[in-house]
């Protein structure tokens, strides 16, 4: 979104994004998708290796792509388990939002076990 | 491999996203690269809610635990020079540890820094941005803070942009 405002203003972007899903939705002008835990884009703290190999990918993206909408994959694996991925990459407490909509999912429980 | 965007993400979160609809930009918005990688200037871009303590305010959490629905739109500068000690994050959905530890694994101003000493791009900017990713309404975007560091960027003679949803 806010790379569509940056083209629009002359600026070549490319985004990192490990939801390439989303990317090709909104019409992204290049997209890099890596398979990797949300706040992770260049890859693992400290791992300067990895996360260059990132950067360069965008790079390479950035000179190669010729029409929008370019997208590549990035093949490179995430070195934790998934589970433990899945776990590490989330707020200790969660958002507002989901909290929110947990309270409301009980209340809906709730509302039918009282009508029951 | 192709890249599976729901492999880290809650079930439950995975379906609410495989059921937004959005309107695909179209035509898609276009700017070739205007020079090689090696003569460009880059600047970043990161929604992970960063930001430098003691120079800028955190986003505004507060508010958002107030309206769940709620993001705050708003961006903060980061300098190229950022030294790691100052990175703060308010960001309510992403655990933090990770980018406190290593600003790079979000905003790689270290390793873009190192690209421009190897002669692999022209130059870095001096200021690089970030957002707050949670954005249920991204009109804000759209309509204002999105076109005005766009204007910056242009001020800083930016050629080309990496951007890094959170």
């Amino acid at each position: 979104m806010l790379a569509q405002e940056f083209e629009k203003a002359g600026l070549s972007t490319v985004v990192v994004t490990m939801m390439p899903y989303w990317a090709e939705k909104l019409g992204v002008p290049r997209t890099l998708g890596v398979e990797f835990p949300f706040g992770h884009a260049f890859g693992m703290p400290n791992d300067r290796e990895m996360q260059m190999a990132v950067i360069r990918a965008a790079l390479a993206l950035l000179e190669e792509a010729d029409a929008p909408g370019a997208s590549r994959d990035l093949d490179l694996e995430w070195p934790q388990p998934s589970d433990e991925a899945r776990k590490d990459w989330q707020p200790l407490e969660p958002s507002p939002i989901i909290k929110m909509m947990r309270d409301q999912a009980q209340a809906r429980a709730q509302v039918r076990h009282s009508e029951a | 491999m192709p890249v599976d965007s729901f492999k880290f993400l809650p079930r439950s979160i995975a379906a609410y996203y495989q059921t937004l609809v959005v309107q695909k930009a179209d035509p898609i918005p276009w700017t070739p690269l205007a020079k090689p990688v090696s003569e460009a200037r880059f600047s970043l871009v990161t929604t992970a809610g960063i930001y430098v303590k003691d120079v800028e305010q955190p986003f505004d959490a507060e508010r958002e635990k107030r309206e769940p629905m709620w993001g705050d739109p708003t961006y903060r500068r980061i300098p190229r020079d950022v030294r790691q000690d100052q990175i703060g994050a308010s960001h309510l959905h992403i655990n933090h540890r990770d980018l406190l530890e290593d600003v790079n694994t979000v905003l790689p101003v270290n390793r873009l820094a190192k690209l421009e000493a190897e002669g692999v791009i022209g130059s870095l900017a001096p200021t690089s941005y970030s957002f707050m990713g949670f954005q249920p309404n991204t009109t804000e975007w759209r309509e204002h803070y999105g076109p005005e560091v766009a204007g910056m960027l242009k001020d800083e003679a930016v050629d080309a942009v990496l951007l890094a949803p959170a």
